[in-house]
């Protein structure tokens, strides 16, 4: 299994790192506020965590409110 | 010009306050990735489909992956997800100061309206620019690495048309922002626009001259198969249209109640 995964290491790596950090980033900023343009903490929260790429872009243009 | 400097500094650092920076590199990192690493997971899908095939009595011929392939995967992604990512990431880039009204104090205080709008277009378009080459230059790179990769000739032009058209979507929701000044707007203008040239895009005769042959149409190009003139019309109407956008952008801001 590990074999057939090793070519295509050079593409994982950054990959998860870039989705795993707009993640955290979006996770961490739904968590630290509470002011939102549209839905709740809850919903953001999920969208986020589940969106892969789209949920943070999401958060981040139409979700987040202003401070 | 100073005060354009002053503006372009303020769209630059609220680019960074909203992360809107960092989601359109991190995003466009992730779609120049995607393009070599695509081509590369063709034949291993295949192959998993083979095993089922074969089942059935059929036997499928699974192809070597080349660069090609890995750009035609790479044009694409950009040609759809691309334009829509990006339309969606700059979306606010009017509205949010026109919602605030954080635009108030400043033009009372003298700041020409036109500097406004030609601060944000340049704006945009320095971080697009940014966030292509990334993209593109991942591309490369990867391309080069895992396939055996010919010069692509005409490359400023292959890789300038969809450019240019990222240009012609900044351009369009500058436009939709202030004429609507809510971001819903400004994704209607440049998705409807988007949409109805697509849609034009089927009459043979009217593709030399539709911006939207160059969001992945100069593919053709590394292909093989298009000619560099093909693509000229187009680029020529697509920075005419560019201009004018921006031009009566300015005039309809120029109007505009705040």
């Amino acid at each position: 299994m590990f074999e057939e995964i090793m070519p295509f290491l050079p593409f994982i790596i950054p990959l998860v790192i870039i989705q795993l950090g707009l993640m955290l980033v979006s996770v961490v900023h739904v968590i630290r506020h509470d002011t939102f343009r549209v839905g709740n903490k809850v919903i953001w929260l999920l969208v986020c965590i589940l969106g892969q790429m789209i949920g943070p872009i999401l958060y981040f243009t139409i979700g987040k409110g202003d401070e | 010009m100073k005060q354009f400097i002053a503006l372009t500094k303020k769209e630059f650092f609220e680019s960074h306050a909203t992360y809107r920076v960092y989601i359109l590199l991190a995003v466009f990192a992730i779609f120049g990735l995607m393009g070599p690493m695509m081509a590369l997971l063709m034949p291993v899908i295949f192959e998993m489909m083979a095993a089922d095939m074969a089942a059935m009595g059929m036997t499928l011929e699974i192809p070597e992956p080349t660069a090609q392939d890995a750009w035609t995967q790479f044009f694409s992604t950009f040609a759809q997800m691309g334009t829509l990512a990006l339309g969606i990431i700059f979306s606010g880039v009017m509205a949010n100061d026109l919602n605030r009204g954080t635009l108030v104090n400043l033009l009372t205080m003298g700041l020409k309206r036109h500097t406004v709008i030609l601060a944000k277009f340049f704006t945009a378009t320095v971080l697009w620019t940014a966030a292509f080459l990334l993209a593109v230059g991942t591309a490369y790179m990867y391309t080069a690495f895992y396939f055996e990769m010919d010069t692509i000739a005409h490359v400023l032009l292959v890789f300038g048309a969809p450019w240019l058209f990222g240009v012609f979507m900044l351009a369009l929701l500058i436009f939709g922002g202030t004429l609507f000044g809510n971001f819903y707007g400004a994704l209607a203008v440049c998705f409807g626009v988007f949409f109805a040239l697509i849609a034009v895009n089927i009459l043979p005769a009217a593709n030399r001259f539709n911006p939207a042959s160059l969001a992945g149409g100069t593919l053709s190009i590394i292909m093989g198969a298009g000619e560099a003139a093909d693509f000229i019309p187009a680029m020529f109407v697509c920075a005419g249209v560019i201009v004018l956008l921006i031009i009566v952008s300015i005039l309809a801001f120029n109007h505009k109640k705040l």
